[in-house]
């Protein structure tokens, strides 16, 4: 049976206007978290991501809820007596008090989750392009270059706030629900913002990486080598080279995640001296790392994408 | 904000003087083409730069010397996209994605708006015949499936230019048919096609306009009877089958243009070389109405694309 609206799909001239080639950014955002979200295999590492943002989320009730509530009553373990303050001793490292340190913890934590994933994902999203010669595809539409980057940029770091600002952000809210809310959310409006900043420069700094080590090395297994040597052999030098050979703090330097995490608590205006931050590099130099890292990441895709034809 | 494309009547497609250069490698050697609406073969031989030209001319690069326009307008302006549509050689997807989803992805890039994705996704699938095939993923596709599919992406925004590289290969004979159809019929509409094709018998049933690419340079622009005639050196061969032959033969030799001619073997045919078709057609059409032959067949062997190509380039002509 024919259906009456047939005819009007049948090919014919186009008559109407086109959007501007930002929408197209979008349109290539929204496709790469498709097919972030399609992966099986990521839901594993999404359900671990779901697990540390529950973990803090019911932890920091707890705590809050005895500090507040029954810090000077105790509990029988066994037959020793214990006061329940005692029993969230372990969980003081985390600091879960909706202090700018909790949010920075989450974050540090939530982000290996987003290292992964990305370190498996960067293939699928752009190195593929690359390697199997896609780029044409997407060029050949009235985009131009940097808004393919940007389209890329834009969809790898909406999953990076997804996983790391969104959460934070519910925690905060959390938080201030535990505490007196209005001066809570009133005192501690910087930290809000710390937040945010903290999830800019993750998407930021994340993203260029991401797409730059796509370019360059293209396949999944190079991909995770890279990054595991950015992010495990980076901080593994780094440690023994400060705690082990005694060097400067600044070798810490050269683990990037610890210059993130830096820099994150230098916007959540977190004490530095309340979390065994004093053997590390001041937030300012970590910051010139980072700088200079994101240069030469758009200098390479500049480089890369231009040489286009080289590669197809 | 919205882009329209200005309407222009700049030539369609211009090279100019273009040369590229792959780092010590001479692609392109100041090759200068002008190309408005209907259909163009592009031929020649593997690394005679045919890939090069089509990329100029998509503004995926830019010509290390000379200038590429479409419309007017440099081709590597991003806005110049919306008069070309570019169908590629290889068919490199998303394999996770259904053909419909990836057409549909083509749209947005190309600015549809979301209430006409839909729609024009589903007439372009439409116009190729994969309706009913779009939702299966890209990587069960077959060859031909592929080809149906990147030519219904190049076809979204309704171009004025296609240009389309091997758009038949791994089509079979009645899929062929309907994308011969479907070229003629946007020729028709005024659309200019640059087809680039190994497929020559192909290319031939499609157009007679040809540019001839060997070596970086343009060998040849025009259509094959053209090229033809201007192959001076090689002189053209026509088979005439008639009852009499050796009455033909014997005013041959008086037609301007004729150098040679041979019995066939079997005997009820000449075989006849000559120089400059235009002259010899005429000349021989005045000797047989003159002399009252009859011809019962006449056919030339070697201005097939194939043969021309072999004269222009060398060996037999394959590409």
């Amino acid at each position: 049976m024919t259906n009456p609206t047939d005819p009007l799909l049948r090919y014919r001239p186009w008559k109407g206007e086109l959007n501007p080639p930002v929408y197209a950014s979008l349109a290539m955002a929204r496709s790469s978290l498709r097919l972030l979200f399609r992966r099986k295999v990521f839901w594993a590492l999404y359900a671990l991501a779901l697990m540390i943002f529950f973990f803090f989320f019911y932890a920091q009730y707890l705590v809050v809820w005895i500090q507040q509530q029954a810090a000077s009553q105790t509990v029988s373990v066994g037959a020793v007596p214990v006061r329940l303050s005692e029993l969230t001793k372990f969980l003081d490292k985390l600091n879960l008090n909706g202090s700018p340190h909790t949010f920075g913890n989450f974050i540090w934590f939530e982000g290996h989750i987003v290292m992964i994933v990305l370190a498996f994902a960067g293939a699928v999203l752009v190195g593929n392009d690359f390697h199997h010669g896609s780029l044409p595809f997407y060029l050949s539409k009235p985009i131009g270059r940097r808004h393919y980057v940007l389209g890329k940029l834009l969809g790898i770091g909406a999953f990076i706030n997804l996983m790391t600002t969104i959460p934070a952000l519910a925690l905060f809210l959390q938080a201030g629900l535990l505490y007196e809310w209005k001066s809570y959310y009133v005192d501690n409006f910087p930290v809000l913002l710390g937040i945010l900043a903290y999830g800019l420069l993750l998407t930021v700094v994340l993203s260029l990486l991401m797409v730059a080590t796509s370019v360059w090395v293209r396949r999944t297994v190079p991909l995770i080598m890279i990054w595991s040597g950015v992010f495990i052999l980076g901080r593994t030098v780094a440690n023994f080279l400060v705690e082990v050979q005694n060097f400067s703090p600044l070798w810490r330097l050269v683990d990037l995640w610890n210059d993130l995490y830096l820099i994150g608590l230098w916007f959540l205006q977190a004490d530095f001296g309340s979390n065994n931050l004093g053997s590390n590099p001041e937030p300012w130099q970590a910051a010139i790392v980072v700088t200079v890292l994101c240069l030469a990441c758009l200098l390479y895709l500049r480089k890369r994408i231009q040489a286009v034809e080289i590669v197809s | 904000m919205s882009t329209a494309v200005p309407p222009s009547t700049a030539p369609l497609l211009l090279l100019e003087q273009v040369s590229k250069w792959y780092g010590p490698v001479l692609s392109l050697n100041q090759v200068t083409l002008e190309l408005n609406a209907g259909i163009t073969g592009l031929v020649g031989p593997n690394g005679s730069g045919k890939s090069t030209l089509i990329k100029l001319a998509t503004g995926l690069i830019a010509p290390s010397l000379g200038r590429v326009t479409v419309r007017g307008r440099d081709a590597s302006d991003w806005r110049t996209r919306h008069s070309i549509g570019y169908c590629p050689d290889h068919d490199a997807f998303y394999e996770d994605m259904s053909g419909r989803e990836f057409v549909r992805a083509m749209a947005k890039l190309n600015g549809f708006a979301p209430r006409d994705v839909t729609d024009r996704s589903e007439a372009v699938l439409d116009r190729v015949g994969m309706v009913e095939r779009a939702d299966r993923k890209l990587r069960g596709y077959s060859k031909g499936m592929r080809q149906r599919i990147k030519l219904a992406q190049a076809l979204l925004h309704d171009p004025e230019l296609l240009i389309l590289d091997e758009p038949l290969s791994g089509i079979d004979p009645l899929g062929r048919q309907e994308m011969l159809e479907l070229f003629h019929e946007l020729a028709g509409q005024g659309k200019c096609l640059l087809i680039s094709s190994h497929e020559l018998e192909e290319l031939e049933k499609l157009t007679s306009h040809v540019a001839i690419l060997s070596r970086g340079r343009i060998a040849a622009v025009g259509t094959l009877q053209q090229i033809r005639g201007l192959l001076d050196d090689y002189p053209m061969t026509v088979r005439v089958a008639l009852d009499d032959p050796k009455e033909l033969a014997k005013h041959l030799l008086g037609i301007d243009g004729v150098i040679g001619f041979d019995f066939d073997d079997t005997g009820r045919g000449l075989i006849i070389r000559a120089r400059s078709p235009e002259r010899f057609f005429a000349g021989f059409q005045t000797l047989i109405l003159d002399k009252g032959i009859e011809v019962r067949e006449m056919e030339p062997l070697d201005d097939s694309a194939h043969a021309i190509l072999g004269y222009l380039l060398g060996g037999s002509g394959k590409t």
